[in-house]
């Protein structure tokens, strides 16, 4: 610990011989903090994040087509003309609540299938681990495939029909509706169970042989013990479930193609197609800054839940550990998710 | 749950694993009523579980085994609403080579979305140690804002990206767009924030104490990253290059836009197999679940091989 020790040390080469004295006074592993790591990935962030999102909220002020493009910046400026566009003359208002009450609906359904699957594979039984894996594969599937078939299936005369000897027409009119929560709630409900799974490892043995001593019945268990233990993970998936249903472009698009049907015409396949189908690049632009402010809601409260900072040196409490495990886990998974959208 | 050496735990469970503590205790009761219910921590009456799991896996079961039987159908037959093949042929994995340029689609694919994990992987790591291990002005910022860019949507960047990428082509000359390099440098916009925020998470789980020591000896920061952090951090690594690489392979908003036809990714390929087939008369279903197949087999395949990682790694190993 001391400056002798480390002197005596041979292989102590990376250490300057002028290292000032001064420094140690510090917590040693304050000493020296080398920021200009940050620099490869945080300028590279900057140009290709930053730099796009700015010019994204420039083009949404400019009359902008196909034919301005090669010289946005000289394209006529028109102030808030798109937003009132898109507001006005544009679906985007019925897009928005496609959007909005699709996630909402899937979120809602997922819920519970993702709770049951996590709490059905809690105890130990031969076979579990290949549950487990079972579990996982409509999350780990890439969406485009995903839409790929389901399309297939839902063909007038495709195998869902024939199956079931309806005649509906899924992928056009009101139906498709229902196609696309059917096949969101398909591929999203891992997630939740994800999440469930994380929570319910935190539930104590003690309280399990406190409730078995009670005599509880499995349903009183799991209502008033296990799912407290829940609320937490399960509120941060909902969020997190919620925002990336929203920002869900590739299953809308597989599965019903360009145009879409008018009942899910949602927010982001909306603003493709006003930027590469009707090439109005300006209103495209304030189309997705709108789309922007409705997943911020759900966003601003998720980093509000999620817990930055782990706190380690102050030693975290059990019931903090706990957290961290909800929040930690979340990112993560939601990368997986978002690694799909 | 092997801990629990209380009286009443497991008297009469009939698994095989019962620990020595619980045989030891195991004596002292009678087999109760529920010969299978009495391990404390079990959630759910068996009967329950059974119907569960059975009715979760049949609902996962039922599309996914529809693809593998329509992949070595014929054509015709998926198009009349055929679940279970009549006979089955492997022609459609031959023939879909030469209707579509999948071959290509993949090489694309996999030369994209490998570049960005291997960038993106590289680039988390030293950003993620400095944000996990010291602490400076704008570091909960930094962290924030790697959670907040994650959920941009995607349609707020392609555009802006797109323009700029058009910009850059009429004032240099040098053509972006439709290269795999303009793909590449998209998919880092949303590579790099995930792949950083994966390896804060895995880093936090690492001991202090390993780089403490490193330190006593003297080494620098560079020199206790390359030399103790790496070596410690390859699981984190290779998750967030994983998650890197699916993000360019699932990606089908960008790389519609920014691909011509010798740079489509596989995503692309697939989407085009799907329209080309509603214009012509004959329809080729079986040829698009073998060629879905296709396209899910590598990410499925990752999935399988690095799932202790995937899954448990980062939600156990982060708590220790």
């Amino acid at each position: 610990m001391t400056a002798t020790r480390s002197q005596t040390r041979p292989d102590t080469s990376a250490r300057r011989p002028g290292d000032p004295r001064t420094a140690r006074t510090r917590a040693l592993s304050e000493r020296e903090r080398p920021l200009w790591m940050l620099l490869p990935g945080g300028v590279l962030m900057l140009v290709v994040i930053v730099v796009p999102l700015l010019v994204g909220v420039y083009i949404a002020m400019l009359d902008l087509d196909q034919y301005t493009l090669r010289q946005w910046f000289s394209a006529p400026f028109v102030g808030l003309a798109n937003f009132a566009e898109a507001f006005t003359d544009s679906p985007l208002l019925h897009s928005i609540w496609i959007s909005v009450s699709l996630s909402v609906l899937v979120t809602a359904v997922t819920v519970p299938i993702g709770v049951a699957a996590a709490i059905s594979t809690q105890n130990r039984f031969p076979g579990r681990g290949l549950v487990r894996s079972v579990y996982l594969i409509p999350y780990v599937l890439p969406a485009f495939v995903v839409g790929t078939f389901f399309r297939t299936m839902l063909q007038p005369q495709g195998v869902v029909n024939t199956v079931f000897g309806t005649d509906v027409l899924w992928l056009n009119g009101s139906a498709s509706y229902w196609a696309l929560a059917g096949v969101m709630v398909w591929t999203s409900w891992p997630f939740v169970y994800l999440l469930s799974l994380a929570g319910l490892q935190a539930v104590d043995n003690e309280v399990h042989e406190a409730a078995a001593l009670d005599g509880v019945t499995w349903w009183a268990k799991l209502r008033y013990i296990v799912f407290p233990y829940l609320r937490g993970p399960l509120s941060l998936a909902v969020i997190i479930s919620i925002l990336h249903n929203i920002n869900n472009f590739t299953l809308p698009f597989v599965l019903f193609g360009i145009p879409l049907p008018s009942s899910v015409e949602v927010m982001p396949v909306l603003t493709y197609i006003a930027s590469f189908q009707s090439f109005r690049f300006g209103l495209s632009a304030a189309m997705a800054i709108c789309s922007l402010v409705i997943v911020a809601i759900p966003l601003f409260v998720y980093l509000r839940a999620v817990r930055l900072d782990t706190g380690d040196d102050a030693g975290p409490t059990r019931k903090q550990r706990r957290a961290d495990l909800a929040t930690l886990t979340a990112p993560a998974a939601a990368d997986l998710e978002g690694a799909r959208a | 749950m092997s801990a629990h050496g209380t009286p009443f735990a497991g008297s009469t469970r009939t698994r095989p694993t019962a620990t020595l503590t619980e045989s030891i205790t195991a004596p002292g009761r009678r087999p109760g009523r529920r010969p299978y219910d009495t391990d404390v921590t079990r959630l759910l009456p068996r009967w329950l579980l059974v119907v569960v799991i059975a009715v979760i896996i049949a609902f996962i079961a039922a599309p996914v085994l529809y693809i593998l039987f329509g992949s070595v159908n014929s054509d015709v037959a998926v198009a009349r609403g055929e679940y279970f093949p009549s006979e089955f042929t492997l022609a459609n994995y031959v023939a879909i080579w030469d209707t579509v340029a999948l071959g290509q689609g993949l090489v694309n694919s996999i030369l994209t979305a490998g570049a960005v994990a291997v960038a993106s992987a590289a680039l988390a790591v030293s950003t993620a140690y400095v944000l996990v291990r010291f602490r400076f002005l704008g570091r909960l910022t930094i962290l924030r804002g790697l959670l907040a860019l994650q959920s941009i949507p995607g349609t707020l960047l392609l555009l802006p990206v797109f323009v700029v990428f058009a910009n850059i082509a009429s004032a240099t000359g040098v053509q972006v767009i439709g290269t795999r390099w303009g793909l590449f440098v998209t998919y880092l916009t949303f590579a790099l924030p995930f792949s950083t925020w994966v390896m804060v998470t895995y880093l936090r789980g690492l001991p202090k104490e390993l780089e403490e020591a490193a330190r006593i000896d003297g080494a620098s920061s560079g020199r206790i990253l390359r030399s103790v952090v790496l070596p410690l951090s390859w699981p984190g690594i290779v998750v967030s290059a994983i998650f890197a690489f699916l993000l360019g392979w699932n990606d089908v908003l960008f790389s519609t836009i920014m691909t011509t036809p010798n740079t489509r990714t596989v995503a692309v390929v697939l989407q085009v197999l799907g329209t080309a087939q509603e214009g012509g008369a004959v329809p080729i279903y079986g040829q698009m679940m073998a060629a879905s197949i296709v396209c899910a087999v590598p990410v499925v395949a990752l999935y399988l091989v690095f799932q202790r990682y995937l899954v448990g790694g980062l939600t156990a190993g982060s708590v220790k």
